[in-house]
């Protein structure tokens, strides 16, 4: 039920997206970074662990899409394919490393990881990443020799995020999900019942890092341009701040964390110019201290006190009859 | 090489950080045989449970454990728990945030698994009935029949229980105790670890008593309840 209510949403966004405000084109990144979003929550919000270092995934297949529609084809499937690939090995790698340790100690890892990702972008890959310029003159994405532009991105992009929303739901009620909650809960205790952790939690990694290559992959079919920003920490940043505004662990949470952000900062920025960002640490704020489970937490709160209502409505009609 | 006894741990030395809790301790147990592992507070009996479990803590620096002629000093904890050796601690180890059901689930993912479900909840038919709770919503002496249903799920050749009486109502370990004479009917080997050294010399065939770390006394569990000095000496009871 959730995923055709989130396939609805998605896929009438054009026709009711510009009437709040919103604009052709912000609906696709919203729907990428909702992407990019639920893959985090299969690391942070299953297993606790929390990456600062995403935006290396995200970056990375980003320059691997960027640069396979430049020099081997304008065809998306190709360079979305060797972008996964890229990222998987890369994901297995850091994951391998950063996953031997927990709590700060592996966001600090992982942080420090995602520098070094940016570090080389800039430095020593900076001719084929384009250094501070970003990767620039990619040719339009095709798919078999149809140009992907606005529309055609659009859906694709929609198609992708229901499927990608789809399979965390499949993982999260799978005996996998199941494992990933207990290694959050107490890590010994799985390993007293017979159960390596370490493989789990690998998992759970490399699947967030392929949603982030999916996500960094389609941002480049969206818009045919590689920003250095996308290796850059804030990118990271952004998601984690995503994650907690909608609630971490919910799976829909981050996607509305992700179209709330968005949507503030191209639409609601234009009111508020240069405030906006202080806004948003307000809102940021307010939501940590008073709703630590983000937007879900507030919607679940609010039914709470409409059927709670509702109830002592119907007690009073019952005790006046 | 392992000496031909069912289990067998020798000469293990095992640490807390500098701290060594564990002195050169020895000892065999044969098949089917239950063990009270006994001794004062701060004896070392929880650290030789875990130490065989193979827990991270405390770390074990020399000696060889062997268990079925495998070599558990070897293995890491998961490993351990693979090959038949279910710690059932103090605390009961319950996983949070998932239902009794999934705890038992969780138990039989990797490795052998034991007792089929159905098994289980005809032993426990309390656990049958919660099946669909939350499994850390359920009283103490529940959450010590999951744990201990949670071992027997798994393929079981060493069951170590580390203080299962521990916080339980009276008539709590009355059923408890009830559980772990099926437990010993069904000729499972067990080390068991209690304060309450009469519960559990009325379970075990054979008592150990450790001090300061090392064993001092190895004979059957008669022996200590017929030996006032040496209870004296070792027990306090």
């Amino acid at each position: 039920m959730p995923v055709i209510v989130f396939a609805v949403i998605a896929l009438t966004m054009p026709f009711w997206f510009p009437l709040v405000g919103g604009y052709a084109g912000l609906d696709t990144k919203i729907l990428i970074w909702a992407i990019f979003a639920i893959g985090f929550d299969i690391l942070l919000g299953f297993t606790g662990y929390l990456s600062f270092g995403h935006a290396a995934f995200f970056g990375v297949s980003a320059y691997v899409t960027g640069l396979m529609l430049l020099h081997y084809s304008a065809n998306i499937i190709p360079a979305m394919i060797a972008s996964v690939i890229v990222t998987t090995i890369i994901a297995v790698m850091v994951g391998f490393l950063t996953l031997r340790r927990s709590g700060i100690y592996f966001s600090i890892l992982t942080l420090a990881f995602g520098e070094m990702f940016y570090a080389a972008a800039l430095s020593i890959f900076s001719d084929w990443t384009g250094g501070d310029n970003g990767l620039t003159g990619l040719p339009t994405p095709e798919l078999f020799s149809m140009p992907f532009k606005e529309n055609n991105v659009f859906y694709l992009v929609a198609v992708l995020a229901i499927i990608g929303y789809y399979i965390a739901r499949r993982i999260g009620n799978s005996p996998f999900g199941m494992m990933l909650r207990a290694v959050k809960s107490n890590q010994t205790r799985l390993e007293f019942t017979g159960l390596d952790v370490k493989k789990y939690k690998l998992s759970a990694f490399v699947i967030s890092a392929i949603y982030a290559s999916v996500a960094g992959s389609l941002m480049v079919i969206y818009e045919p341009y590689v920003a250095t920003e996308f290796v850059h920490w804030s990118t990271s940043g952004k998601l984690v701040i995503m994650s907690v505004l909608g609630g971490v662990g919910t799976l829909f949470g981050p996607m509305i964390g992700a179209a709330f952000m968005l949507y503030f900062e191209n639409v609601i920025s234009a009111f508020l110019q240069e405030q906006w960002l202080l806004v948003l640490g307000l809102v940021f704020m307010f939501i940590v201290i008073f709703l630590p489970g983000g937007f879900v937490e507030g919607a679940q709160r609010l039914k709470r006190a409409i059927a709670g209502k509702a109830g002592d409505g119907n007690a009073s009609k019952g005790a006046s009859e | 090489m392992s000496n031909g006894a069912y289990f067998s741990c020798r000469n293990i030395n095992a640490y807390y950080g500098e701290s060594y809790i564990v002195q050169n301790v020895s000892f065999d147990i044969a098949e089917k045989e239950i063990v009270a592992l006994l001794g004062r507070n701060g004896a070392g009996k929880t650290s030789t449970l875990r130490t065989i479990a193979r827990a991270h803590e405390p770390s074990l620096k020399s000696g060889e454990i062997y268990l079925d002629g495998v070599a558990l000093h070897e293995m890491r904890t998961y490993q351990a728990a693979q090959h038949g050796v279910q710690l059932v601690p103090e605390d009961r180890r319950i996983i949070p945030g998932i239902t009794v059901e999934e705890n038992l689930i969780l138990a039989q993912t990797e490795g052998k698994p034991g007792w089929p479900l159905e098994r289980i909840y005809q032993s426990f038919p309390r656990l049958a009935e919660r099946r669909r709770q939350e499994a850390t919503t359920m009283s103490g002496g529940e959450q010590q029949m999951l744990a201990v249903a949670r071992a027997l799920a798994r393929d079981l050749k060493l069951l170590l229980l580390d203080e299962p009486y521990e916080g339980l109502a009276p008539v709590i370990v009355h059923e408890i105790e009830a559980i772990l004479r099926e437990v010993k009917k069904l000729g499972i080997t067990t080390i068991i670890v209690e304060q309450n050294a009469l519960a559990a010399l009325k379970l075990a065939d054979t008592a150990i008593i450790l001090d300061t770390g090392e064993v001092v006394f190895r004979g059957t569990a008669q022996e200590v309840l017929d030996n006032k000095e040496l209870r004296d000496q070792y027990l306090a009871i």
